[in-house]
């Protein structure tokens, strides 16, 4: 694999409002600005409920029904504003990751039978792309199961293994590892950095688990909750992997107590931030 | 084992065990009810005269009237069938998929489930004489409105989160509805087509009252006329038979063309 052209990521001044009943807006996103530039894993810290998974599918390009999503902002790839569907990013969701009815192989190669992908690459070339992201993931000998006979990591490890054959130049984590226990999700996180160091491209990393943070992320842009504001962000220079030595350190600590900090006073205590051993 | 636990495994051989008692428990009844006379034969033949009497249907002279019945009752079964799924799953797709669509064709479907279809015969008669057009018309009615509201459901009740991540990964809209959204649906829709195609079994006697010259229905109603009684329990047992037969042959096949949903 070579490496993904660079991307410019601009968020400017996004709102997102939500109608409640009796007429009142119920603003969940207040004015975020952010900018990414260069590849890297950018994680987006917050408690749950805060806006980031909303701010995750409006940079997908992708909102739900009956939504207007920004409320107002815009969003640019590129210097281009993108309110649809486009194929910059590709995202990785929690859950509902895989298709049930295709087997392990068809999930990683679905994208390749919509028109968008079938123009751009022949036949030829989307499975070897496939069959070296199945390898890569370590799934090459399961590609004919369906995923319900799969783990929780091993699902995920497909919906890696199919946004990356895609070759993103944006990769849009929603808390992927959050549903996974803690070995596994541990196992999962060493496999994104080997992943990361094949395809650099620029990946933002929800969660709200503040060790992950500081183990995956070259930056950490804190969140808060009820109205989703930036209370800090931040940037981490230790190379990857991270030991579990520089995870004791005076450094991690300092910056484990910084998040937390933050997170309560523009909280107010509201939400929650998991700490994993 | 406590007999009350909704969860509780049965082995294959309790469940057959337990069914077949029920059947010989029936027909124990049945036999003592009509047998010692409790009951004239008129009202209830024996089990044993309806045996008889499926053995003359089945074979006599030389042809085989139950055959020739059932051929073309399933026949029409078929043919309703064919036209059921041709039109039924295409229009619930698309109402399932197309929210406008829905509110369009929604009032001229659903109020037919709670219509008395076989109060329509007379006026399919009217409208297309007594030919094979009205009884398969008849059992395409009966069979539809029940399917297109399934259909529709089955499309509707795939989890918007799957919409939203087969649209990232760059599908149109169409795209969506046709490589995620229905191929998600089939087990669903195949229930749908399941229960449309049990359904028109039920129906048959009654498309077939009106000037049938052969079919199951015609053969009850023609035993009826002479009060043979026997024969027209023969000729419903076949039914049944038959109605399970399809069910259980239609099931078979939708586990084998959709075995992840059995593994879920």
């Amino acid at each position: 694999m070579n490496a993904a052209s660079p991307v410019s990521l601009v968020l400017k001044n996004i709102v997102q409002e939500y109608a409640m009943p009796g007429g009142k807006k119920n603003r969940v996103i207040d004015d975020i600005n952010l900018e990414f530039n260069q590849p890297g894993i950018n994680m987006l810290l917050g408690p749950s409920g805060c806006g980031k998974s909303t701010l995750m599918t409006m940079m997908g390009g992708v909102r739900p029904a009956g939504v207007d999503s920004p409320t107002s902002g815009t969003i640019l790839i590129d210097g281009a504003e993108c309110n649809d569907a486009h194929d910059d990013a590709v995202m990785v969701f929690q859950r509902y990751a895989n298709r049930p009815d295709l087997t392990v192989y068809e999930n990683v190669a679905f994208p390749f039978r919509l028109a968008l992908w079938k123009k751009k690459l022949s036949k030829s070339e989307w499975q070897q792309r496939v069959e070296e992201m199945l390898k890569a993931v370590g799934l090459s000998d399961k590609k004919n199961l369906y995923p319900a006979q799969l783990s929780g990591g091993q699902n995920q490890r497909v919906a890696l293994a199919r946004a990356l054959a895609l070759r993103p130049r944006i990769l849009l984590m929603d808390e992927p590892f959050g549903a996974l226990d803690a070995q596994i999700r541990e196992e999962m996180q060493q496999l994104l950095i080997e992943l990361y160091k094949a395809w650099p491209c620029l990946i933002i990393f929800v969660t709200h688990d503040v060790t992950e943070a500081l183990l995956l992320g070259d930056r950490v842009i804190v969140l808060s909750t009820q109205p989703a504001l930036v209370a800090d962000d931040f940037e981490i220079t230790e190379a990857r992997p991270r030991s579990s030595a520089w995870q004791r350190s005076t450094e991690a600590v300092k910056l484990e107590e910084r998040i937390l900090s933050k997170l309560h006073n523009a909280s107010g205590g509201r939400g929650a931030v998991r700490v994993s051993i | 084992m406590s007999l009350w636990n909704p969860y509780a495994a049965l082995t294959s051989g309790q469940r057959r065990g337990l069914g077949l008692a029920a059947v010989v428990l029936v027909i124990a009844i049945w036999s003592a009810v009509s047998g010692f006379g409790l009951v004239g034969p008129v009202k209830l033949p024996t089990p044993w005269s309806v045996l008889e009497a499926f053995a003359y249907l089945a074979w006599n002279d030389g042809k085989s009237l139950l055959l020739t019945a059932t051929l073309w009752s399933a026949g029409r079964v078929a043919a309703a069938g064919v036209l059921v799924i041709a039109i039924g799953v295409p229009v619930g797709i698309l109402m399932g998929s197309a929210p406008k669509l829905n509110a369009f064709l929604s009032p001229l479907v659903d109020p037919f489930r709670s219509a008395p279809v076989v109060a329509l015969l007379p006026i399919l008669v009217m409208w297309l004489g007594i030919g094979e057009t009205m009884k398969i018309a008849f059992l395409f009615i009966g069979a539809v409105v029940y399917l297109i509201p399934m259909v529709r459901d089955a499309i509707q009740a795939v989890p918007q989160s799957y919409w939203i991540s087969t649209r990232d990964l760059g599908a149109t809209h169409w795209e969506c509805v046709i490589k995620a959204i229905v191929p998600m649906a089939m087990p669903r829709i195949a229930d749908a087509i399941i229960v449309g195609i049990s359904m028109m079994w039920t129906y048959i006697t009654v498309a077939e009252y009106v000037n049938a010259r052969e079919g199951l229905g015609q053969l009850i109603q023609n035993a009826r006329r002479f009060s043979a009684m026997d024969q027209v329990f023969a000729g419903i047992i076949v039914i049944i038979a038959l109605a399970l037969v399809t069910y259980q042959l239609m099931l078979g096949l939708k586990k084998k063309l959709y075995p992840w949903e059995t593994s879920l």
